[in-house]
């Protein structure tokens, strides 16, 4: 079934490593990854398995040290700076662990940032907002400073300017990660909404079986290298959990992390 | 390890916050020290003495002032860095009597570092300002600095107060504040809250009232209340420029942020909004740096127009290099021939002319002129066609006309409208003559009066009305003698004094007024401008480092926006923005402070000193955005390294 949607983002034998001569240390060791349009795909695996650089890398935010890397019909591994900013600006959205809202900004103002300098019309940007407040239940909150409100709101908030530019792919690194479990789940519950029925593509690194099972397909990775990969399906959300756990308990180590 | 081994680690560790304060240290000895020299160097009081003396004095005092306040406020920006370091130390353990003690020690041997540099570093740049102020006050010969130890006493002396005031400072930061308060510290930042609509629109209006009023005011000094006019001034504007920070630039702000209905935009997300986030706190530095920077402009451009005009003014008061006269002189026919042949001794050339000046008593209408001057006045009425064939350039006044010259007090005068007429008499006669122009300077080196010139035919008709041998007026002849060649002329003024000498008598002449006028404006140049530096070089790095700290509190904001996918360029253009009101408006409005200022004190001016006030002007402006340049620079860096 999912054969039927194109590619979205396509990765081919990703490295990537840090250090100088002598003292190399290769964080991905050539990883290959296609995400189709639609998609909610998780990324697990323990602490130093590669996720974060993982995503840092497919969202243009970092570089790799080989292998190409397409979203849509852009090979963003050849581009410079400047267009690779203004790729990010207008083609991805980003949510962060600890939200990165800006504290001078009300919640409105956050959210509108990433259209501020495109060609978006006040208009239409105005209407955007409307429809992803509503959808994230935040339309309220529009005038508030993010220190008047809760952690879970700062996350819709953050997550709301992530899909402000109408992306082709949504980044999320471990968005729950410093929310409570009813916050969390309230806010995994929207962004699997928000998948399904405006069919934005995201990806999502989290070390939390929960959290993960939300996704339409979750990718291990193993130092450096895709473990396995696991398919959601038709199954329930719980039954697709016990997976999770499984392959967690195979992969090992990570019983401390996800603690 | 002791404390003494924990003191050194954490300076050598901590190299980059110290280098801040550090500088500022050595700065502030540096200047001091380099004041403190040329005030005692033997040379400078030689030449200055006497009234010139007083003014070093009173510049050492505000230096003083001005190097303590800037050294704790460095010192307080470098505390609140390492707030979160102190909150560790007692974290870990440390009792609070240690840190401070631990704080104390460091303090100490940065103090006593910079104190030891800035000696050594003025003692380089003290013989460089010293020759500056020698050539700034015309003195040519050769000068030797002499290496002070009453300076380094006294520079010493003042540091060691400013290490106890620091010292202060430390234990009250460690002290006072909690754990969480010290780790809180670098975060602390308002929230803008809606303002009050009234309120706010009535502080803000009533501070721009307040200013409008200093301006008006500051025009209309000139009266017996002169005083207390001053101090109305200066309160009026303080108080509104603190008004438009506090109030009405917040108004403003946050009705511009109303209106974007959350489609702030990301130029606007970066000045807009943080200025929003620190007005209460910048109010008070921005209020205080706008009026430094007023006071500064002013007394530059005011100083330097001084300097600048000095020979010109001069000129206007002195318009023949020698005169003898019978006001100066028992006999001004006797003492000129002296002179004359003197000069012919010397081969200095030179040309000589006599003019006739008729003596009447004068009377303005009453209540025409100022309060501050009498109605009566001695009347000197010179013929045009005298003084152009002495070789002066003057204005014709039209046939039955006078065109009236008095340069002490021209600055009262030049507001009565023209013409006017006064009454010249003597016991017997009374003539009604109109004055059709008050013009700058004197037609005639003074000599007690004020000076009417009149067409060559309408001064013999006056002569033939007014003398006669009852009435009390009479005729004086003055000698003029100009010398066209400028070093010859300083010989000539050396024997003019010295004949006035010998002979007992008095006199002036133009050309050792000039050289007094350059030499004491030249000192008052030269420490208006060291002090001006100082501040402007004080209120540039407050600014600068206020925005450091800033840039260090907006990193995750910069990381946040980059990963958004904005350019270093894009973020860029919105600090720069934000910049231009930091530093901008500070300039603009003190600027405009000084401005009126300057137009109020240009009465002692008969000269228009436009051109040197906009040199001062540009000048300081140029070196204040040195530091804003400055500041951008480390914006591009921190944004360049945020992501």
């Amino acid at each position: 079934m999912m054969d039927q949607h194109k590619t979205v983002l396509h990765a081919q034998n990703i490295r990537k490593s840090y250090g100088s001569r002598g003292n190399v240390q290769q964080v991905l060791k050539g990883i290959d990854l296609r995400v189709l349009e639609g998609e909610f795909v998780g990324i697990m695996g323990a602490s130093g398995a590669g996720k974060t650089t993982l995503l840092n890398v497919l969202a243009t935010i970092d570089r790799t040290t080989e292998g190409s890397i397409l979203i849509g019909d852009s090979d963003i591994s050849k581009m410079k700076d400047r267009e690779l900013s203004e790729f990010r600006r207008d083609k991805l959205g980003f949510i962060f662990q600890d939200y990165n809202l800006l504290d001078t900004l009300t919640v409105k103002e956050n959210i509108l940032l990433p259209v501020s300098l495109g060609k978006m019309k006040k208009r239409v940007a105005e209407d955007h907002f409307k429809s992803i407040a509503d959808i994230l239940g935040i339309k309220e909150l529009a005038d508030k400073y993010p220190h008047e409100i809760s952690g879970g709101q700062k996350q819709r908030t953050s997550a709301a300017r992530a899909l402000i530019n109408k992306p082709s792919m949504v980044f999320a690194d471990e968005p729950t990660g410093a929310l409570d479990s009813k916050s969390a789940s309230s806010l995994l519950g929207t962004l699997e909404d928000v998948n399904k029925q405006r069919g934005v593509t995201i990806m999502m690194v989290t070390h939390d079986p929960v959290a993960s099972s939300y996704c339409s397909r979750v990718v291990f990775l193993k130092d450096g290298n895709i473990y396995s990969e696991l398919y959601r399906g038709d199954k329930t959300r719980q039954a697709f959990f016990q997976e999770i756990l499984k392959v967690q308990g195979v992969l090992g180590g990570d019983s401390v992390d996800a603690l | 390890m002791t404390l003494f081994d924990l003191v050194i680690r954490s300076m050598r560790k901590n190299i980059k916050h110290y280098y801040l304060y550090f500088f500022a240290l050595i700065f502030s000895v540096v200047l001091y020290f380099v004041f403190a020299t040329l005030q005692h160097d033997p040379a400078v009081v030689a030449q200055s003495g006497g009234s010139m003396g007083s003014a070093f004095t009173v510049a050492g005092i505000l230096l003083l002032f001005i190097a303590g306040i800037f050294v704790v406020y460095a010192n307080a920006i470098f505390l609140r860095r390492r707030s979160r370091e102190i909150g560790l130390y007692q974290l870990i353990g440390l009792t609070k009597g240690s840190v401070s003690r631990l704080l104390i020690i460091e303090n100490t041997l940065l103090s006593a570092g910079a104190l030891a540099i800035g000696i050594g570093a003025g003692i380089l740049v003290s013989r460089v300002f010293l020759l500056l102020l020698m050539k700034l006050i015309g003195f040519e010969g050769f000068i030797e600095v002499t290496f002070s130890v009453a300076a380094v006493v006294q520079t010493v002396i003042v540091f060691l107060g400013i290490i106890i005031l620091t010292s202060i400072q430390m234990l009250v930061a460690v002290y006072r504040n909690t754990l969480l308060g010290l780790f809180n510290a670098e975060k602390t930042g308002e929230h803008p809250k809606k303002p009050k609509a009234f309120r706010s629109a009535f502080l803000a209006i009533l501070g721009m009232a307040l200013i409008a009023f200093g301006y008006w005011l500051s025009g209309r000094m000139l009266n017996a209340l002169l005083f207390i006019n001053m101090i109305a001034v200066l309160t009026t504007t303080i108080l509104g420029t603190y008004l438009l920070f506090r109030v009405a630039i917040s108004w403003l702000l946050y009705q511009i942020r109303k209106r974007k209905q959350g489609h702030l935009g990301l130029y606007n997300s970066l000045s807009l909004a943080p200025l929003m986030h620190r007005m209460k706190g910048n109010a008070n530095s921005l209020t205080i740096i706008t009026v430094l920077s007023a006071m500064t402009l002013t007394m530059l451009a005011g100083v330097y127009s001084l300097y600048y005009s000095t020979e010109k003014e001069t000129r206007l008061v002195y318009p023949f290099d020698f005169t003898f006269d019978d006001f100066w002189y028992e006999d001004g026919q006797d003492a000129s021939a002296k002179f004359v042949s003197e000069l012919d001794k010397q081969n200095i050339e030179y040309t000589y002319s006599t003019i006739e000046t008729l003596k009447v008593d004068g009377q303005f209408e009453e209540g025409s002129v100022s309060a501050l001057l009498s109605d009566y006045f001695g009347a000197s009425i010179i013929s045009e066609e005298q003084l152009q064939q002495a070789g002066v350039d003057i204005e014709i006044p039209n046939s039955d006309t006078a065109y009236l010259y008095d340069a002490g007090i021209y600055w009262l005068l030049k507001t009565m409208e023209v013409p006017f007429d006064v009454k010249l008499s003597n016991t017997e006669k009374e003539l009604q003559l109109e004055v059709a122009k008050v013009n700058e300077g004197n037609a005639l080196n003074p000599s007690g009066g004020t000076q009417l010139v009149v067409k060559d035919a309408f001064y013999q008709e006056l002569k033939e009305l007014f003398l006669n041998d009852k009435s009390g007026s009479h005729i004086t002849i003055t000698n003029t003698i100009n010398v066209p060649d400028r070093d010859q002329l300083a010989d000539a003024s050396a024997i003019f004094h010295r004949i006035n000498e010998e002979n007992d008598q008095f006199g002036y002449d133009y050309y050792s007024q000039y050289v007094f006028g350059m030499e004491n404006y030249g000192l008052l140049i030269f420490i208006s401008g060291f002090l001006g530096l100082v501040f402007l070089i004080s209120t540039g790095s407050i600014l600068y480092f206020k925005q450091m700290t800033e840039a260090e509190q907006e990193k995750s904001s910069y990381a946040t926006l980059r990963q958004l996918g904005f350019t270093v360029q894009d973020i860029m253009r919105g600090i720069v923005r934000k910049q231009v009101f930091v530093f901008g408006l500070p300039l603009l409005i003190g600027l405009l402070h000084s401005i009126f200022a300057i137009k109020a004190a240009s009465f002692i001016f008969m000269s228009d000193i436009t051109l040197p006030a906009s040199i001062a002007m540009g000048f300081y402006a140029l070196i204040y955005l040195v530091f804003a340049f400055l500041t951008v620079g480390y914006y591009r860096k921190t944004v360049k390294a945020a992501l």
